[in-house]
């Protein structure tokens, strides 16, 4: 944080937008690219249940360079 | 062998034709062969932004069906040489078009210009699809809002899943053109920064054109803003041009707004 900013402390709308854009985006584009994705997830947690009680599965695709790699996140109970 | 632009946003009214009027003619005035093909169909504007409409005579579905030739159908520019026009059907709509005959048109219309400059229509259905099939590279027209931002990135998709190139596993460039920019605002945090867009749409920057209430005068008059290398506009869309030319033009910045003096905002107490 710099000195400047210890007096700026409210956020600018357009910090706000920023922030809102990048999730927005980042469901489209896992949407748009994968159109099989609730099909997927629903599979994922099938296969998982048989051993453990997922709740959720959460896919996430990133891109970096030339490769996009797909993050699975399974939440299970305590 | 010329190469083909298409100029595309997602969101409409965000200055698509705006752009494709000002780069073809600063394109032209940098000695390049330049044709402009209005893909709006039904929504034929680009003429009228050229100072052209009385001079349409046959359009593109008029060469594409083979009514008319492709000379015939060329309109010159009144503003600079090596600038031609292909206007939009104003009666058929984007259903009129057909992927072989757009494909044969591009590729004809290659063969005889440096530059081929696509105006896309509003959205992401078929005729935007027409506009991207066969481009070499995409200008991405955004404005610093969040609505345009995502249905920009929403369009970028659609080009690399669709566009011939992406099929053949070939590069399509984008390039991303920030519209309307408005200095004050972005200085007092209350509109996104190009840093900011460029960073969640990842294509690279070719501009950033500030606001400027000559666009409005120069629709009104069919002399697009570049024509007048004074306005803040004009000038960046005259930078652009350089560097599509392949020019190494430095970005200046047009987002930090100079508040007026301390003695000028005085002044403006009592105004
Ligand atoms: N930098 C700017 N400053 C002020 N006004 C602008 C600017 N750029 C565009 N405009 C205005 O915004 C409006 C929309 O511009 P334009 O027609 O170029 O958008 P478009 O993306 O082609 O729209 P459509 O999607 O309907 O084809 C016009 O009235 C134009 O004059
Ligand atoms: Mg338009």
């Amino acid at each position: 944080m710099s000195f400047f900013s210890l007096f700026n402390k409210k956020e600018t709308s357009a910090g706000v937008a920023k922030d809102r854009l990048r999730i927005a985006i980042s469901s489209d584009r896992n949407n748009t690219s994968y159109p099989f994705m609730a099909e997927m997830k629903a599979d994922i947690i099938a296969v998982v249940r048989k051993y453990i009680d997922a709740q959720s599965v959460n896919i996430t695709k990133e891109s970096d360079g030339d490769v996009d790699t797909l993050g699975i996140e399974i939440i299970i109970p305590k | 062998m010329g190469i083909v632009y298409a100029i595309i946003s997602g969101k409409g009214g965000v200055g698509k034709t705006t752009t494709t009027a000002n780069i073809g003619i600063g394109i032209a005035q940098e000695g390049k062969k330049v044709v402009l093909v209005d893909f709006d169909l039904g929504q034929r504007n680009l003429d009228l932004i050229l100072g052209l409409e009385n001079r349409v005579i046959y359009d593109m579905v008029h060469v594409m069906d083979e009514e008319a030739g492709l000379k015939q159908a060329l309109i010159k520019s009144k503003h600079t040489d090596n600038l031609f026009l292909l206007a939009a059907s104003q009666t058929k709509d984007k259903s009129a078009l057909v992927q072989e005959k757009v494909k044969k048109l591009i590729e004809t219309l290659k063969e005889e210009f440096d530059y081929v400059i696509l105006d896309a229509p509003a959205g992401i259905e078929s005729g935007f699809e027409h506009t991207i099939m066969y481009a070499d590279a995409t200008i991405v027209v955004v404005n610093p809002e969040v609505s345009s931002i995502r249905d920009a990135d929403k369009a970028i998709g659609i080009v690399d899943a669709k566009c011939e190139r992406a099929k053949e596993n070939k590069k399509v460039q984008k390039y991303l053109v920030i519209n309307r920019i408005n200095p004050a605002m972005v200085s007092s945090g209350e509109m996104l920064a190009s840093a900011d867009i460029l960073d969640i749409l990842s294509i690279d920057l070719l501009g950033k054109i500030p606001e400027d209430k000559g666009i409005v005068e120069a629709s009104n008059t069919g002399k697009p803003i570049i024509l007048n290398e004074k306005s803040g506009a004009g000038a960046a869309y005259k930078r652009i041009c350089k560097r599509l030319c392949g020019e190494n033009v430095a970005f200046e910045d047009v987002e930090t707004f100079n508040s007026p003096s301390i003695m000028g905002k005085i002044k403006g107490l009592f105004q």
